[in-house]
C-alpha cells in the first residue's frame, strides 16, 4: 500500500517529469490548467498546476480546477510514477479522471510522451 | 454486377448510391452514413455480410500503417469484426499505393515542387502520402497533434510521425475513436476560433482528411491548392468560395461526388477476385494502374 508521502513523491517527479521534457514544456506552453488529485481511501489532496510549459506541485486541493483525478493512493502512486499506464485502471473504472474531453486527452497524451516506449 | 458499399460513420447526408463500369466490371457503389452511431454501424455491416461483394469503413480505420508498422485502431477492428462473410476494408491499402502515385502525378503537374510548402492536416492516417511528400522535397507540418489532439505543435519529419505512433500504440486500442476524430454531424462542425489558421496561410498546399481541412481552415484560401478525397459538390462550392485555385482529389470522380479509399478499396478488392488477406501493394498498383486512378485535378478559380 502506497502512503500519502510516496504519492506526493510520485506527483513531484510527475511535474520534474514533465519540466525536463523540453518538447512537453513547448507542446504545453498555452495548456493553462489545475489538476486537483484526490485519493479516496485517505482522503489526500494535491494540486498540479500547468502554466506556460512549466508544471508545478502543491500540497492540498486547489479552490477550483479544470481537471479532477481520483483512485485509490496505491493506484495513483503508480499511474504518476508511470509504473502503470492510466489507461488501465481507467477502463476498468478505478481511475477517475473529470473534466473536458481535450484537457482529459491532453493529460493521458503528456503520460503517453512521458512513459510510452 | 458486383455491389460495394461504404460504411461509415459520418453524416448520412453525405450518402450516394452510383453505377460505374471499372474495367469492364458494372459495379454498384454506395455509402451508407450511420451519423456515428456504432451500432448502427455494427448492424448495418451484419445485415450487408454476405450480401455484398466488399465493404469499406468509413470514418473510422482498422489499421493506421506507419512506415513497417501496424497500429490497430481498437473502435476499428471490433466494428469490423461484424461481418464475417463479406471482406472489410479501411481503404488503408489503397492509401499507401494511390495517395503515393496522385502524388507523384502533381510532382509530374507542376502542381508540387521541392520546397512546396505543405500542410498535411493529419499524417498517420495516410503515411504513403506524407511519405511521398517528404521524398518529393516538400517542405512539411503535419497537424496530427494540432487538429486531432488541439496542441498547437506542427510534427515536421516522419520519424516524430513515427514516434508518436509508437507512444499511442495502446492509446489507439482503447481510446474511444470519437475523441480523436469527428464522426457524425461533427464532422460538419467549423472550428470556432482561427488559432490554427496561420498553419493554412503559410502553405502552398493543404493536404489531407477533408473533414479536417474544412473544419479548421479560415474562410480565405487564395491561390492555394488542396489535396484530398471524399469531396462532394458543397465541398467544391465551399473550397471555390474559399478562393482556392486547385483540388486534387486522389480518388476519382463519380459523377459528382469523390468516394473514400475505403470505398474504392472494397471495388477494387470485388473486381480481384481474390482474398483481402493475399492483396500486395503491387496488386493496388496494378489495378489503380488498370483502372487510370492517379489522382485528379480540378481548377477552381
Amino acid at each position: 500500500m502506497s502512503t500519502n508521502e510516496e504519492l506526493s513523491h510520485s506527483l513531484r517527479t510527475f511535474a520534474d517529469d514533465c519540466n525536463a521534457n523540453e518538447k512537453l514544456r513547448v507542446m504545453n506552453r498555452d495548456w493553462n490548467r489545475v489538476i486537483h488529485i484526490h485519493a479516496d481511501d485517505t482522503q489526500a489532496d494535491f494540486t498540479l498546476t500547468s502554466n506556460d510549459g512549466t508544471v508545478v506541485y502543491s500540497d492540498g486541493a486547489p479552490s477550483t480546477c479544470d481537471l479532477r483525478v481520483s483512485a485509490n493512493c496505491e493506484i495513483l502512486t503508480q499511474v504518476f510514477y508511470g509504473e502503470v499506464s492510466p489507461n488501465e485502471p481507467y477502463n476498468e473504472g478505478t481511475l477517475r479522471v473529470d473534466g473536458s474531453e481535450d484537457d482529459v486527452l491532453r493529460l493521458d497524451f503528456i503520460t503517453a510522451m512521458l512513459w510510452e516506449e | 454486377m458486383k455491389r460495394v458499399v461504404s460504411v461509415s460513420l459520418g453524416d448520412s447526408s453525405g450518402d450516394f448510391l452510383r453505377n460505374v463500369n471499372l474495367a469492364g466490371v458494372d459495379v454498384e457503389m454506395s455509402r451508407i452514413g450511420c451519423n456515428a452511431d456504432m451500432d448502427l454501424a455494427a448492424i448495418t455491416l451484419e445485415n450487408l455480410d454476405g450480401e455484398v461483394d466488399a465493404i469499406g469503413l468509413g470514418g473510422i480505420d482498422i489499421f493506421l500503417r506507419v512506415g513497417s508498422e501496424e497500429f490497430i485502431i481498437g473502435d476499428g477492428l471490433r466494428l469490423s469484426q461484424h461481418a464475417v462473410k463479406t471482406p472489410v476494408v479501411d481503404g488503408s491499402g489503397l492509401k499507401e499505393t494511390l495517395e503515393r502515385t496522385t502524388v507523384e502525378t502533381m510532382l509530374r503537374n507542376g502542381d508540387l515542387r521541392r520546397g512546396t510548402k505543405v500542410l498535411m492536416v493529419s499524417a498517420l492516417d495516410r503515411f504513403g502520402m506524407a511519405e511521398a511528400l517528404v521524398a518529393a522535397g516538400c517542405e512539411c507540418k503535419f497537424g496530427d497533434l494540432i487538429f486531432n489532439l488541439k496542441i498547437d505543435y506542427p510534427l515536421t519529419t516522419l520519424d516524430e510521425l513515427k514516434d508518436l505512433a509508437r507512444k499511442y500504440r495502446s492509446r489507439l486500442l482503447t481510446v474511444p475513436f470519437r475523441m480523436l476524430y469527428p464522426t457524425g454531424s461533427a464532422q460538419n462542425e467549423r472550428a470556432s476560433d482561427n488559432k490554427f489558421a496561420h498553419y493554412f496561410h503559410e502553405a502552398d498546399v493543404i493536404a489531407g482528411d477533408r473533414h479536417l481541412i474544412l473544419r479548421h481552415m479560415p474562410q480565405e484560401l487564395h491561390g492555394k491548392i488542396i489535396l484530398t478525397n471524399t469531396t462532394r459538390p458543397t465541398t467544391v462550392d465551399e473550397l471555390r468560395r474559399a478562393g482556392v485555385q486547385t483540388l486534387v482529389t486522389t480518388t476519382p470522380d463519380l459523377d459528382g461526388v469523390s468516394g473514400g479509399t475505403n470505398l474504392m478499396e472494397a471495388a477494387v478488392v470485388a473486381l480481384a477476385e481474390k482474398p483481402r488477406a493475399a492483396l500486395t501493394r503491387e496488386d493496388y498498383v496494378e489495378w489503380c494502374q488498370r483502372l487510370g486512378w492517379q489522382g485528379e485535378k480540378h481548377v477552381l478559380n
